[in-house]
């Protein structure tokens, strides 16, 4: 393009306007530094709790507030990733507000979850003490299907939208395993969120990641 | 009979910087020089006659006290792009 007013055949425009709108679709990449991080978040509380349960023992707080605090760097990673971009395309903007939707989302299930918790356990004493059987239905066990529920949904539209299968079959993961906790124990519960957080964010955020840089070479050589 | 071609747009790195703007919400000086593969020179002055026609918005920053140059196209280059598009389309007996 080094002549400024090279006049084109219609043909030659609908070409050329097919060939940027393509260039344009191709530049928006995933850093898949947010997926690595919650990935690693998710998959490490879910087997802290596990290990809790397995080996008896308790920490003084609940592990899963550990995703409320992986949010700061989530925002810082934000930024920074902004700051190097080039271009804004419309992607960027619903996959942010996506994975912010997808943060409130859990903020608000650990909140909500801890409420019920808070109310329906008492009455659950209360009933053992009275009748001397156990309840039969234990609010805990329930937990983990609305969390995987929650967890195949920023996996499955990324996946969707940047054609990105890995992440897109991780979402769906998620939501099968949503449906297998129903039935199971919460141990295997904490062990099938632990692998849907594997699967569904932090390999396919390796892979995304890894993806990136090779693109970022790319383009840099590209230039000199 | 078919419309006249809007010259503005009718010029090979006027329409590819207009295509690419119109696919993104804005996008830097750097970016669209590196995908229309064209010269510095010769982008900034094509850039200026989109700015002036009112196709597109240019504005100047600071970014790591590097001056960042940053395009976004307006309502009214998205009419005149679409209108652009319709008219291809009809010399093609598709409008």
């Amino acid at each position: 393009m080094q002549q400024p007013e090279k006049q084109l055949s219609e043909k030659e425009s609908l070409d050329l306007i097919a060939m940027m709108i393509n260039k344009a679709k191709d530049s928006y990449h995933n850093t898949g530094v947010g997926a690595i991080m919650w990935g690693t978040v998710i998959a490490v509380c879910a087997l802290v709790k596990l290990a809790e349960l397995h080996f008896n023992f308790r920490l003084p707080f609940d592990i899963y507030w550990l995703t409320i605090l992986a949010i700061v760097p989530q925002i810082f990673i934000s930024i920074r990733e902004k700051k190097e971009r080039k271009v804004k395309t419309y992607d960027d903007i619903y996959m942010d507000y996506l994975w912010l939707a997808f943060g409130i989302s859990i903020f608000l299930m650990i909140f909500i979850t801890n409420s019920v918790f808070n109310v329906w356990e008492p009455v659950a004493e209360e009933y053992n003490k009275l009748s001397g059987h156990t309840a039969a239905f234990r609010f805990r066990e329930f937990i983990a299907p609305l969390f995987l529920l929650l967890y195949g949904i920023p996996g499955f539209v990324t996946g969707a939208a940047c054609k990105f299968k890995p992440m897109l079959w991780g979402g769906l993961l998620c939501w099968a395993c949503c449906i297998i906790t129903i039935y199971t124990s919460i141990k295997i519960d904490l062990l099938l969120t632990a692998i849907s957080a594997i699967f569904a964010w932090l390999i396919p955020g390796i892979i995304m990641e890894s993806d990136y840089r090779k693109a970022k070479k790319g383009l840099a050589a590209t230039n000199v | 009979m078919f419309k006249e071609l809007d010259p503005i747009l009718h010029s090979q790195l006027r329409l590819a910087v207009m295509s690419l703007l119109i696919s993104v919400k804005e996008a830097e000086f750097t970016f669209i020089r590196e995908k229309t593969n064209s010269t510095a020179g010769n982008l900034s002055v094509q850039i200026q006659k989109l700015k002036d026609a009112g196709y597109i918005d240019v504005t100047k920053q600071f970014k790591d006290n590097y001056p960042l140059t940053v395009c976004k196209i307006t309502k009214q280059g998205v009419k005149a792009f679409e209108e652009y598009v319709g008219n291809l389309q009809s010399y093609f007996g598709k409008g």
